[in-house]
């Protein structure tokens, strides 16, 4: 249980740095982190192979991504400047919120569980992926086909000029 | 307090960082990361629903595909970026009227 805090705790706290920090890498780096322990925790509730794609498309490939668009925009944007004075409000604003929140959530989140289902055994994930939630497998194609069509259209082949 | 409250807690605290992220600033990175930690607040939430409900395999696969739909829309949404950048120099969201076709 504590490690399981512990791994809360510092989910949000590397959030908290992802959103404040003043230079953009550090704020990829950190929203990295921020995966990580997600990924940690996803361990920790017993959910091996969401964590394996957390810790591998979230902490690994969108980083990169986060990254490579940082750097490509990084010099212009560190002239330009940026007006930062609601987020270094953002601990005040956060502290205020979790100290309402600890008298309202936890008691309603409580009596959410008396409200669940039990539901009954669906197998291994391999059977939920394969046979029951097929179909998210092609939602799944299709929206990388979407993206794929994004780019291509958002990045045109140059044509030569006449 | 239950386990569950205890993490839905956080997941509160990490729902209202990333939704602050978006309001506060106007430039689409950080909007970007904002809508990553909301992202990964609404996956453990469904994670921590699954262990609740006993049903694990079930919440893993939804949360396969949000991450497939996650990285589509971060790709697209910086792909976006670069090509507003390379038009007008800016990278504020209100700002993005160089797009217009």
């Amino acid at each position: 249980m504590i490690y399981h805090a512990l791994l809360f705790v510092l989910a949000v706290l590397t959030a908290a740095w992802a959103v404040m920090a003043r230079s953009l890498l550090t704020s990829a780096i950190m929203l990295a982190l921020v995966s990580v322990f997600a990924s940690l925790l996803l361990f920790n509730f017993n959910a091996p192979w969401a964590a394996v794609f957390e810790l591998s498309v979230c902490a690994g490939l969108i980083t990169v991504l986060f990254i490579g668009g940082v750097s490509l925009i990084r010099a212009s944007l560190e002239a330009a400047g940026e007006n930062r004075l609601f987020l270094r409000l953002l601990p005040l604003a956060l502290a205020i919120f979790a100290i309402a929140a600890w008298f309202y959530l936890p008691p309603f989140f409580t009596e959410m569980t008396g409200w669940r289902y039990i539901a009954e055994d669906t197998g291994p994930i391999g059977t939920v992926l394969w046979q029951l939630r097929r179909p998210d497998l092609l939602g799944q194609i299709a929206m990388l086909a979407a993206g794929v069509f994004v780019i291509k259209s958002v990045f045109p082949k140059r044509r030569a000029a006449k | 307090m239950s386990v569950f409250a205890f993490d839905w807690y956080f997941i509160a605290l990490l729902l209202f960082i990333g939704f602050y992220a978006m309001l506060a600033s106007a430039n689409i990175i950080r909007q970007l990361i904002g809508l990553e930690i909301v992202t990964k607040a609404a996956m453990l939430a469904v994670i921590s629903a699954g262990a609740l409900t006993n049903n694990l395999p079930l919440a893993q696969a939804i949360v396969i595909t949000m991450i497939v739909i996650e990285v589509v829309v971060v790709a697209a949404g910086l792909a976006l970026l670069v090509k507003n950048h390379r038009l007008s120099g800016l990278a504020d969201i209100w700002k993005l009227n160089s797009l217009k076709g």
